[in-house]
C-alpha cells in the first residue's frame, strides 16, 4: 500500500488514542480534585505533567485551576495534544484516506466530529465527566467498528500499530507522574494512607484497570502491584507488556524489508516486560525505568515512520 | 384521481422536444415512459425525489466545499426523468464520435511528428506552433499507438432542426463519469418497474472498460496503473476516488510518486514501486515543475523526462489540449477529411473565427445574435450570450472582442433541444446537452449513453454545474415503441 495512506491510517488511530487518554487522564483528574487532602496546586497542574504541557499553558497565563486546566487540555486550540485537536487530527486523516477505510468507520469518525462541534457551541464545550466518558465512547465504538468491518490486511496492521504505540506512551507517563513522582517508589509496603488509596486507585481506574487489580490480588492498593500491573501484567489491554505483545506481532505481519531496526527495537523492548524483574525495576528506580522507556517508545516510532511512513 | 395530477408541460415553439413530437404525442422511444409517467402524481414523483437526493448523500456523491466547519457538501441536483435515445439513432452518434476522436489522434499525432496537414496548407502553421497548448515538449516524442487521447468526453447538443451537433471535444482531463454512474444506479433503485418496461443498455462496465484501456496505453505486460489525483481539495475529487477504487488501482497524488533514474516510482510500505500508466486528472502544468510551472505542489519533478524516455505513460498525453482549442475545433471536419477520406458523420456547429477580418466585421455587426467565445475558455466562462445580454453588455465585449480578436470564436446561438425534468412547475421543458465518454485504447469504444446535463432554470441554455446545471440518466434504448409489452397484469 502507499506510504501515505498507511501514514494517514497510522496516524489517525494515534490521534484518536491520544484524544481518548486525555479524556481518560482529565476525567481521573476532574474526580480526584473533589478529595480533600489533595495538594490542590499540584492536583491541579498533574494533567499538564503527564501531558508535558506545563511550560504552553503557562503561556497562555491563565491561572492553574483544575477547570482552567481542564478547558486547556479538552478545547485549547492552541495546544496540539488538547481533545479537540486530537480529534480533528484524526478525522482529517480519514478523510484523506476514505477510500481505504470502510465507510462505516468514516462515518463513525466524521460524525464523532460533527457531534464535537455541536458540543463546542458557543459557551466553549463542556469539561465535566460525561464528556469526558464520551470521548472515550467515541474512542471504543470506532474500534469496535474497525474490529467487526475492515479486512485484515496492511490498512488494519497500521491502525493497530498506532493505537498500541500510542496507548504504551499513555500508560508509561500516567504510571510515571501518578506514582513514579510521588515519592514513595520503593518504600513498599504502608499504603494504608487513605490519600494514597484514592491516588492509586485514580490511577487505575485511568487505564480501566481496577477490576483487574482487585482480581489479580484481591488485596488492599498497594503501589508496587500498581506498577507491576501496569507494567508486567500480559492480559490487561492497557499495560505496557500488553501493547509490545502487539507491536511485536503487528510488526511480524508487515513487509520485513523496510523494519529491520523497528523490530529490533521493538523485540528488544518485549524482552524486557516479558522477562523483567519488578525488583530490578524498582532497583533502576520506578522514574528512570518508565523515563527510559518513554525514550525507546519514541524511538521505536521514529524506525517505524522511516521504514514504512515516509516521503523520503 | 389522485390528490395532484401531474402537469406535463410541451417545449416551446422553435426548441426540439426531445419527448413530445410536433403535435405533441410522445415520439416512438418515449412512448412507455409516457404511458408510465401518467400514472404518477406530483406527490410520488416528489417522493421520488426526496429519495434520490438522500441516496446521493449517503453515498457521498457531492461537491465538498471545504473550509466551512463541519465540512458542507453540496449536491449536483440530480433529475428523476431519464433523458432517453432510441438505440439506431445512438449508433449513428457512435459512429461519428469514433470517426472524430480517431481523425483527432491522427492530427495530435502528425502536428507533434511530420505535420503533413500543415504542409499541405489545411491549418495555418502560426495557429498550431504559436498556440498556448501546442505543447513543444511533445516535438517527436513517440506515444504508444500513437495515442494521445485515451479519454474524451465529447459536448454534443441538439438544434431545433433535431440534428446532433459537436459542441467541444475535451480533450484534457474530461470529468462527469462518476455522475453517469451514479445516476443510473439511482435510477435503478427508485424505478425498477421502468427497466422491466425498457431495454436499457448498460453503462456500469465503465471503470472496466477504462482499466482495459489504461492498461492497453503501454507496452508493458501486466502494467501497474494509478490514478493521480490533485487530492482532496479538488472539487472532482469524489470522482478520482470512486473511479480509482472501482478500477481497484491506487489513488495517489504528486508526493506519492518519485523519479529516479528517469523511471517513476510510488511509495510504499513495501518499498518503491515502479508504475507504468498513470491516469493522470491534472492539468499539463501541473505535472511537473521542473518542465512547467516551478509552483506547483501538485507534480512530481522529473515525470516529464521519464515520460519522454518512454519510461511512463501519461493519459491523456501532454499537449492534447491544442486539439480541442475553441480556435482549432473548426479544423476537426477537415481533419476527418484529410486523414480518414471520409465525409464527417457528426456536424461541427458552424463557427466564425474572429482572427480572420471579415469573418470579424460579420460577428462585430451581429453580436446581439451570436454566442462569443473565447478561444482558451471553458466551464462557460468569459462568454457572451448575445441575445440574452443587455445592450450595454454588448458593447463591452464588442470592446473587448475589437481589442484581441484573435482570442474569440463566435457561434450562432443553438436552440438547445430541451427534456422533460421535474421542477416545481411539474415535468416541464429544459436545456440539455450531451456528454458521452470515448475510450480509446486496442480500439476504441463508448459506453452507451454518457452524461446528459441540464439547466435548471427556464430558458436557460447554460447547463454547467457551476452555473445551476443538473444531470440526467441518460438511456439508450433498444426499443421502437412497440418492442415488448408490460407483463400482463
Amino acid at each position: 500500500m502507499l506510504a501515505r495512506v498507511a501514514s494517514h491510517l497510522y496516524w489517525l488511530s494515534r490521534y484518536l488514542e491520544r484524544a481518548e487518554n486525555m479524556a481518560r487522564i482529565l476525567d481521573v483528574g476532574a474526580s480526584l480534585a473533589l478529595l480533600s487532602g489533595q495538594d490542590d496546586e499540584r492536583a491541579a497542574i498533574e494533567p499538564l505533567i503527564i501531558t508535558d504541557t506545563l511550560e504552553s499553558f503557562h503561556k497562555t497565563g491563565q491561572a492553574p485551576t483544575p477547570e482552567q486546566v481542564a478547558r486547556f487540555l479538552a478545547w485549547g486550540v492552541s495546544h496540539p495534544s488538547s481533545i479537540v485537536n486530537c480529534l480533528e487530527a484524526s478525522r482529517e486523516n480519514a478523510r484523506a484516506v476514505r477510500g481505504s477505510v470502510t465507510s462505516e468507520m468514516w462515518e463513525n469518525i466524521n460524525d464523532t466530529w460533527l457531534q464535537l462541534l455541536t458540543k463546542r457551541g458557543a459557551a466553549g464545550g463542556p469539561i465535566d465527566a460525561s464528556f469526558f466518558e464520551w470521548v472515550k465512547e467515541r474512542s471504543h465504538l470506532f474500534r469496535g467498528i474497525t474490529f467487526a468491518t475492515i479486512r485484515r490486511d496492511q490498512p488494519y496492521q497500521f491502525i493497530r500499530l498506532g493505537t498500541f504505540l500510542e496507548r504504551a506512551d499513555n500508560t508509561a507517563r500516567i504510571l510515571s507522574v501518578k506514582q513514579a513522582r510521588q515519592g514513595v517508589a520503593g518504600d513498599g509496603g504502608d499504603d494504608g494512607d487513605l490519600a494514597d488509596h484514592y491516588r492509586l486507585s485514580a490511577v487505575l481506574r485511568s487505564v480501566s484497570a481496577l477490576e483487574a487489580y482487585r482480581d489479580t490480588y484481591r488485596d488492599a492498593i498497594d503501589s508496587r502491584r500498581v506498577a507491576e500491573l501496569l507494567i508486567f501484567d500480559p492480559t490487561l489491554p492497557r499495560s505496557l507488556r500488553f501493547c509490545f505483545d502487539e507491536v511485536v506481532r503487528i510488526l511480524s505481519e508487515l513487509p520485513q524489508a523496510p523494519a529491520r531496526e523497528a523490530r529490533r527495537l521493538a523485540a528488544h523492548m518485549l524482552a524486557s516486560l516479558e522477562h523483567g524483574l519488578l525488583d530490578d525495576v524498582y532497583a533502576e528506580g520506578l522514574d528512570e525505568f518508565l523515563e527510559r522507556f518513554l525514550i525507546d517508545n519514541i524511538r521505536l516510532g521514529n524506525a517505524v515512520h522511516s521504514a514504512y511512513l515516509e516521503m523520503k | 384521481m389522485s390528490a395532484s395530477a401531474l402537469i406535463l408541460l410541451p417545449a416551446p415553439e422553435g426548441v426540439y422536444d426531445e419527448m413530445f413530437d410536433a403535435v405533441h404525442q410522445p415520439r416512438s422511444h418515449y412512448r412507455r415512459y409516457d404511458e408510465w409517467l401518467r400514472e404518477m402524481s406530483a406527490d410520488q414523483m416528489s417522493a421520488k425525489r426526496a429519495e434520490a437526493d438522500l441516496i446521493f448523500r449517503r453515498i457521498g456523491i457531492t461537491f465538498s466545499v471545504y473550509g466551512e466547519e463541519g465540512g458542507t457538501e453540496r449536491l449536483i441536483p440530480s433529475d428523476v426523468v431519464p433523458r432517453i435515445i432510441a438505440a439506431d439513432e445512438w449508433e449513428g452518434l457512435e459512429r461519428g464520435l469514433v470517426q472524430r476522436v480517431t481523425a483527432i489522434n491522427r492530427f495530435l499525432a502528425d502536428i507533434y511528428h511530420d505535420r503533413e496537414i500543415l504542409r499541405a496548407g489545411l491549418i495555418p502553421e502560426d495557429q498550431i506552433l504559436g498556440n498556448d497548448q501546442f505543447s513543444a515538449a511533445m516535438i517527436g516524442v513517440k506515444v504508444p499507438r500513437d495515442i494521445y487521447a485515451h479519454i474524451v468526453g465529447v459536448d454534443i447538443v441538439r438544434h431545433s432542426d433535431g440534428g446532433y451537433y459537436v459542441l467541444e471535444d475535451n480533450l484534457r482531463v474530461p470529468s462527469g463519469v462518476s455522475y453517469m454512474m451514479s445516476n443510473r444506479k439511482m435510477m435503478m433503485r427508485l424505478f425498477p418497474d421502468l427497466f422491466r418496461r425498457y431495454q436499457v443498455r448498460p453503462v456500469e462496465h465503465y471503470p472496466a472498460l477504462l482499466l482495459q484501456t489504461l492498461r492497453a496505453a503501454t507496452e508493458v505486460d501486466s502494467p501497474t496503473v494509478v490514478l493521480l489525483t490533485p487530492g482532496r481539495f479538488n472539487s472532482a475529487y469524489f470522482e478520482h476516488a470512486f473511479l480509482a477504487q472501482q478500477m481497484g488501482v491506487e489513488l495517489v497524488e504528486g508526493q506519492d510518486l518519485f523519479v529516479k533514474d528517469e523511471c517513476v516510482y510510488m511509495r510504499t510500505t513495501d518499498g518503491p514501486r515502479q508504475v507504468d500508466v498513470i491516469y493522470r486528472r491534472l492539468d499539463d502544468n501541473f505535472l511537473d515543475p521542473l518542465a512547467f510551472r516551478p509552483d506547483s505542489m501538485l507534480g512530481v519533478p522529473g515525470l516529464m523526462s521519464a515520460y519522454r524516455q518512454g519510461n511512463v505513460v501519461i493519459c491523456n498525453a501532454v499537449g492534447t489540449g491544442v486539439a480541442d482549442d475553441k480556435s482549432i475545433y473548426p479544423y476537426v471536419p477537415e481533419m476527418i477529411r484529410f486523414y480518414l477520406g471520409e465525409e464527417p458523420i457528426l456536424q461541427n456547429v458552424p463557427t466564425w473565427q474572429c482572427r480572420r477580418p471579415d469573418e470579424l466585421a460579420h460577428v462585430a455587426a451581429n453580436l446581439e445574435k451570436l454566442v462569443v467565445k473565447e478561444v482558451h475558455g471553458a466551464g462557460g466562462y468569459g462568454m457572451l450570450v448575445g441575445p440574452t445580454s443587455s445592450r450595454q453588455e454588448v458593447a463591452d465585449f464588442r470592446t473587448r472582442l475589437l481589442a484581441n480578436p484573435g482570442n474569440y470564436i463566435a457561434q450562432p446561438t443553438l436552440a438547445l433541444s430541451a427534456c422533460p425534468t421535474f421542477v416545481e412547475e411539474g415535468v416541464a421543458p429544459r436545456h440539455i446537452d450531451l456528454r458521452p465518454f470515448v475510450l480509446v485504447g486496442r480500439e476504441t469504444r463508448i459506453v452507451p449513453g454518457g452524461l446528459t446535463r441540464v439547466a435548471l432554470r427556464r430558458g436557460s441554455l447554460v447547463v454547467n454545474s457551476s452555473q445551476g446545471g443538473g444531470t440526467k440518466d441518460t438511456w439508450v434504448v433498444e426499443d421502437s415503441g412497440a418492442g415488448q409489452a408490460a407483463p400482463a397484469p
